[in-house]
């Protein structure tokens, strides 16, 4: 089992504890990167991979469910294993709540861990994806002319070259003009592939929307 | 737990000794009544006129104040069962019931009623009653504290309130229908002859008996009560039959009968008093009980919690640790040192495990007793021996200044390991966010009075920013997953073998913590025997 290209952090202020769960991880293919506090994880330069942490709910200073929030409001924060000494019903629906990929009970079934594990990297793994995607999308869309995102929305609602022109007191071949740059910008193979690109862009720029449908 | 081991002094204070301002209050209320006595005296012998209507009202006053006194001190019997106590109740319903025919025959209030001479009927029952109370108060005073055995009292009760009523009636029968045989005590209904003289000085000495007795023993507040209860009768007396010249409703006479209700009102009110004060005290113990058993309760829960911590982090790192290992040797070139790593910290966390199991048995040992000769140098070597790898993981340097020439103590070799290991893993602890280089320092002296001083030093943190007094309470913890113990058992067991252990600060930072034990007298060598 490759586990290439990811890495898992781990935070637990005993050393004991803190070993095994290298170990443990290390043995089924994890890099692993181990910390005392969630300070010390926080200093710690963070390699840009799909990655996971495993944290202990117990921390001196600050708890790991105060962590888990804190570390919720910056960009991407990796998902969350949390491990803890006493399961408490209340605290395991606080960190699910708050979007923990598992809570699990120390001592804990090793598969139950490495399961977790690889569902939270997973996870990440998707969610870098989909941020990949609307990164480059959106740089697509930097691209384009004012006059093209006007006609962007236009074409995904399925209008003809015609009605477009009339909309934008344009001739028909400009707008033809516009429209193949619009596809070639946004690598559009068919007017079906623009359709859905529109739709992703619509929904993490309500904007773009907004422009096309004030006509 | 019963309410009397529940406070120092028992269920009711009148069984308890007698406070200095209950002393007081008496002294000053019998003084009250001496000067009331004075200033009555000057117009004792003047007689009153038609006073006879309130005869009825004073009679019913006595009946209902002894009938409820008795009734209190019956009530106290039935709590403590104790002999004087019910005689004493006796005594005062007796007195109570027997004024019941005194005031039906006194002549002129209810003369119609009551047929024969009256004269001397009421005089007789007014001697019987007048030396009848204070038999029973020298009884009282006499007889031993033997209890009746339990669940008799209410038995008891009715037999003596049975008894009490049948002799009343019988005597009230007897005088009233042998009436010429009676002693001729009156001249007419209101002059006293010769005779009568005889009663008053009897019933002086016999209440100058119950004094005396109740004086020497004064075994309770009650009792101190009754002397002024005797003390007050004898005024009484005095006013009745000598100064108002043992007149009838005279004002000396009507004075002397406020005497008497005042005293009979006395032992009442001290009754009453008490029983609220009781009654209180028992509401504020019952309070402080179920403020405790809460106390206890929230201990027990955070005890256990700690304790299942404790031992559930070591277990937790085992068992991933034997996982660890098995999926290493599952590799298809499985990885030997990996597996042995693993297996290698099992057997710390084991260890581990088990130290924090000892350390708990160690803590709620109650057989600790078992002491022996022991050197605290060799203990100190044993302790270092087992944190040795902990000290070098944590880049400790550990140094050493043994007293060679060390007395021995004697002590458990187990609770002393453990005090020691403990204050050596509360250094260790402290010494984790250190930057600088990390001592530890032991030295063991002969200290002064006999004693030999351990003293165990680091340059950690300190205690500086930590209450020092509160260090050594149970549950006072400065670490994140501490139960708080540690301390209070390390200060516990010192003490336990005699000795003292204190904390204080390091120069530059850092916590020294000190305990002396006193030293054994046995030599060295006999000790060497001894093991």
């Amino acid at each position: 089992m490759s586990k290439n290209g990811s890495i898992v952090f781990v935070v637990d202020d005993d050393p004991a504890m803190r070993m095994s769960l290298e170990s443990l991880l290390q043995s089924v293919g994890h890099t692993v990167a181990a910390f005392e506090t969630a300070r010390d994880f926080r200093m710690a330069p963070r390699p840009d991979l799909p990655s996971c942490l495993v944290l202990d709910v117990r921390l001196p200073g600050q708890s790991g469910l105060e962590f888990q929030r804190e570390i919720g409001r910056t960009a991407s924060p990796p998902p969350i294993v949390f491990i803890t000494g006493h399961g408490d019903v209340p605290m395991s629906v606080a960190a699910m709540k708050a979007g923990a990929v598992e809570f699990l009970t120390k001592p804990f079934r090793d598969q139950d861990l490495i399961d977790g594990v690889h569902r939270a990297i997973e996870l990440d793994r998707r969610r870098r994806a989909k941020a990949a995607m609307l990164a480059e999308l959106r740089e697509r869309v930097s691209t384009m002319t004012p006059r093209e995102r006007e006609i962007l929305p236009l074409v995904a609602a399925g209008r003809m070259n015609k009605q477009i022109a009339q909309a934008l007191q344009l001739s028909e071949v400009t707008v033809k003009v516009h429209r193949a740059q619009v596809m070639q910008k946004l690598k559009a193979n068919s007017v079906a592939d623009l359709v859905r690109i529109a739709d992703r862009l619509a929904a993490i720029e309500p904007e773009a929307k907004m422009d096309g449908t004030s006509i | 737990m019963s309410a009397n081991e529940l406070m120092p002094g028992g269920l009711s204070p009148l069984a308890s000794p007698p406070a200095r301002s209950q002393l007081r209050l008496a002294v000053c209320l019998s003084a009250l009544l001496i000067g009331a006595l004075l200033v009555a005296a000057p117009y004792a012998r003047q007689p009153t006129v038609n006073t006879e209507a309130l005869l009825p009202a004073y009679a019913s006053a006595v009946f209902v104040v002894e009938l409820l006194t008795s009734a209190l001190l019956m009530a106290l019997f039935s709590v403590h069962r104790s002999r004087p106590i019910l005689l004493l109740a006796v005594g005062y319903l007796f007195s109570g019931v027997m004024a019941v025919p005194w005031a039906l025959t006194f002549p002129g209030v209810f003369d119609e009623m009551m047929p024969g001479d009256v004269p001397q009927t009421t005089a007789s029952i007014a001697a019987i009653r007048r030396l009848g109370f204070p038999l029973f108060v020298i009884g009282y005073a006499v007889l031993s504290d033997r209890k009746f055995p339990p669940g008799s009292a209410r038995r008891i009760i009715l037999l003596s309130v049975a008894g009490v009523l049948t002799i009343v009636c019988l005597v009230t029968w007897v005088i009233v229908s042998n009436d010429d045989a009676l002693p001729k005590f009156m001249i007419d209904a209101r002059n006293v002859s010769g005779l009568w003289r005889f009663v008053p000085a009897t019933a002086i000495g016999l209440y100058s008996i119950g004094l005396i007795l109740l004086g020497l023993r004064r075994r309770s507040m009650l009792d101190i009560w009754l002397m002024v209860v005797l003390f007050t009768l004898m005024i009484e007396i005095m006013l009745i039959s000598y100064i108002s010249g043992a007149i009838r409703l005279s004002v000396g006479w009507w004075a002397g009968r406020f005497y008497g209700l005042a005293s009979a009102s006395l032992v009442l009110l001290v009754l009453l008093s008490e029983a609220t004060r009781v009654h209180a005290r028992l509401a504020l113990s019952v309070l402080a009980e179920r403020r405790a058993r809460q106390n206890r309760l929230t201990a027990m829960e955070a005890l256990s919690a700690s304790i299942a911590h404790e031992v559930n982090q070591p277990l937790a790192s085992m068992v991933t640790n034997a996982s660890a290992g098995l999926r290493w040797l599952a590799h298809d070139q499985p990885r030997i040192d990996e597996a042995k790593a693993a297996l290698g910290r099992i057997v710390l966390e084991g260890h581990r495990a088990s130290k924090v199991v000892t350390g708990i048995r160690t803590m709620f040992l109650k057989g600790a007793q078992e002491r022996e000769p022991l050197n605290l140098n060799d203990l100190i070597e044993t302790v270092l021996a087992q944190c040795e790898t902990e000290a070098r993981l944590g880049r400790i340097t550990v140094s050493t200044a043994l007293a060679n020439d060390l007395p021995h103590v004697v002590g458990n070799p187990l609770q002393l390991q453990q005090v020691i290991t403990n204050l050596v893993d509360n250094a260790i602890d402290a010494m984790r966010g250190i930057t600088d280089s990390r001592r530890l320092h032991f030295a063991t002296q002969c200290h002064e009075f006999g004693e030999v001083l351990v003293v165990i030093a680091d340059n950690g943190a300190g205690l500086s920013a930590i209450d020092k007094d509160r260090i050594f309470d149970p549950f006072y913890t400065t670490k994140p997953d501490g139960m708080g113990m540690g301390l209070m058992f390390c200060r516990t067991a010192v003490e336990a073998h005699g000795g003292r252990l204190w904390a204080s600060d390091n120069e530059p930072h850092g916590a020294v913590f000190q305990f002396t034990l006193p030293a054994s007298l046995a030599k060295p060598n006999d000790a060497e025997l001894v093991r």
